[in-house]
């Protein structure tokens, strides 16, 4: 019955089928998990905007970027500076603690836009050459940005961070961040994957796939690429804001390498330049490490085994790459549809 | 003055020869397989915390447990390349993906089991030499003298023997070596073991002087990364000369400044050449 019912409906419309499923559903589970467990799933949300947006530049453009937390920290920092100016009292930013309170909204859109300007500096300067330099550039500048937010602790918080007060978090309850988190996911989403499909998208991915053909046939390639890493970047950038006011901290976690192995390992689960893939990746990473993971493997530990959670994870990542290097969900969904 | 002048130039000549282990055996196996391998930062302090455990596990003397780590390293490093490198040879993102998952892995083992503080390997050196009013320690010197020693030692094998040139040959172009009947896949090996070993070795010579911690896997990339894009990707020599040119400019800093900068100062050179002369001092044209 439920096939018939599919098949006679078109492409588009079982895609509009499937979100509004996936709305309703995740609207009702919202009303009967418990408060820590919608907590986790709104971050999960973000979490898939951040696997989603990795996969325009990596799986769409083809260009390998290890630095995507980078710009996940920019936007978390800019607003998180940007709603606690006084932070910069003493310092050499001083005439910035005057300015003025705005919006939580619009210095989350802010933090993406100071991501992007940064995405594009850095793209302009290494997209022009060979992909090789990219992944070197890209790869070391999570550890350089860790550096300054210690060099400028006093500023930044150091190692600690600093917390924005729970007045200015998205919604007083759990359940208010988690629909805000939900409808950011599926805006950004929505826009991410309506660029990919559109002809900016095409030539997004004859840049990936010929390099010379795409030159030859007059797309400049170098602009693409930059602006699919701006793309990418400014959406990492209200990301990793919206982060700030969800958790209602920063800290330089969020520019570190472990959440930037956590994108990739959602992104190749799901398969890349799918947009679907890494929804799926990310909810299936971003949950295990979160909430089934959390201490199962203190067992080992015990054993006197050195073994941790990430650990596993990396060693998942490595097996997954060997084993499907063009993603499990998209060997899933070959096997299901061959049987 | 003069003190601070002679300062920089032994502690630059030490850490750019330190970095010269590194860089030349990453740009050796780039230039080889065009594979770049972020696990080469693992292999570096895996010389130094083998050596150190071999030291204070079994007893060991220094020198030979040394030689022995170096081996391990090597030898792990063979492995790491067929089990997981060689079966994702095809798949650019991939080989990036699953060497930087290994030297991630590394980094925690090594939290679990040393910790997160530097530890540092005994010295095989005591004592300082006196140059005018300057004490420098012996160490120093000894640790320069022996990169310098391993780097002749890798220039003569490159340019002398038969495996070096059949190398070198492979690095220009791989196809034509294999047109001409050269096994590279045995010579990628071969290249991964000795660029191991080098790196092993500056594992042990950098814990000689400044302490090992698991965070130098990551962080010994940033200036092998900056070192490499100077001397131009696949090039050996443009390596080594590049290395003493970031070498002196970061002990300038971290003499001047302190060591926090030095992280940035990478990127700012590394930004300096990508944007002035991308091919590096003297890279492969290929851009």
């Amino acid at each position: 019955m439920m096939n018939v019912l599919l098949k006679s409906t078109s492409f588009k419309d079982k895609r509009i089928l499937g979100i509004l499923i996936f709305v309703a559903v995740s609207l009702i589970i919202a009303r009967i998990t418990p408060d820590a467990l919608t907590y986790i799933i709104g971050l999960t949300y973000l979490f898939i905007i951040l696997a989603v947006s990795w996969d325009i530049i990596v799986g769409y453009a083809g260009q390998i970027n290890l630095g995507h937390t980078v710009f996940v920290g920019i936007g978390a920092y800019t607003t998180a500076l940007l709603q606690v100016p006084s932070r910069f009292q003493g310092t050499f930013f001083e005439f910035l603690s005057e300015m003025p309170r705005i919006p939580i909204f619009a210095s989350i859109f802010f933090g993406g836009i100071v991501a992007g300007i940064v995405g594009f500096l850095i793209g302009v300067i290494t997209l022009r050459l060979r992909g090789w330099y990219f992944a070197l550039v890209t790869a070391i500048l999570p550890l350089v940005f860790i550096e300054t937010t210690i060099i400028g602790s006093g500023v930044f918080g150091g190692e600690e961070g600093f917390s924005v007060g729970l007045e200015r978090a998205l919604a007083p309850t759990s359940l208010g961040k988690y629909y805000i988190a939900l409808a950011l996911m599926l805006v950004s989403v929505t826009t991410m994957f309506m660029i990919v499909n559109s002809r900016v998208g095409l030539k997004f991915k004859a840049v990936r796939e010929d390099f010379y053909l795409a030159e030859s046939v007059g797309i400049n390639t170098v602009n693409y690429k930059v602006l699919a890493f701006v793309i990418s970047s400014f959406f990492a950038g209200i990301t990793g804001a919206a982060i700030v006011h969800y958790r209602s901290t920063v800290s330089p976690g969020l520019y570190d390498i472990p959440l930037m192995l956590l994108i990739i390992l959602a992104a190749v689960i799901g398969g890349l330049g799918t947009i679907l893939g890494p929804i799926v990746g990310g909810f299936i990473v971003y949950l295990t490490r979160y909430w089934w993971l959390k201490g199962a493997i203190s067992a080992f530990t015990i054993a006197g085994l050195p073994i941790n959670d990430d650990i596993i994870l990396y060693m998942i990542l490595i097996a997954l790459a060997i084993l499907a290097p063009e993603g499990l969900w998209v060997r899933v969904r070959r096997f299901v549809s061959e049987t | 003055m003069i003190e601070l002048l002679m300062r920089i130039l032994v502690y630059g000549a030490t850490l750019s020869g330190i970095y010269a282990l590194i860089a030349s055996g990453f740009t050796l196996i780039f230039g080889v397989s065009r594979i770049m391998n972020f696990a080469h930062g693992a292999f570096f302090i895996l010389g130094a915390y083998f050596g150190i455990a071999l030291i204070h596990g079994i007893g060991l003397n220094p020198y030979l447990s040394t030689i022995i780590s170096i081996l391990m390293v090597g030898l792990l490093a063979a492995a790491m390349y067929k089990s997981i490198i060689s079966p994702v040879r095809e798949h650019e993102v991939m080989v990036i993906i699953v060497t930087l998952a290994f030297a991630l892995i590394v980094e925690q083992v090594i939290l679990l089991t040393f910790g997160e503080h530097g530890i540092s390997f005994p010295s095989v050196i005591e004592g300082v030499v006196i140059v005018g009013t300057v004490l420098i320690p012996s160490m120093r010197l000894f640790v320069l003298a022996v990169a310098i020693i391993a780097l002749i030692m890798l220039w003569t094998f490159i340019g002398k023997t038969r495996l070096g040139k059949e190398i070198t040959a492979a690095s220009q172009d791989a196809e034509a070596a294999m047109l001409i009947g050269l096994d590279v896949g045995r010579l990628l090996i071969v290249t991964v073991f000795i660029s191991a070993i080098l790196a092993a070795l500056g594992g042990v010579l950098y814990a000689q002087v400044y302490a090992a911690n698991p965070f130098i896997i990551l962080k010994s990339l940033i200036f092998a990364f900056a070192i490499v894009i100077l001397g131009g990707l696949g090039s050996v020599k443009g390596s080594i000369i590049a290395s003493f040119i970031v070498g002196y400019i970061l002990t300038a800093m971290i003499v001047l400044y302190g060591a926090r900068w030095s992280e940035l100062v990478a990127l700012l050179i590394i930004i300096a050449i990508l944007v002035l002369r991308p091919a590096g001092l003297l890279g492969a044209k290929e851009l």
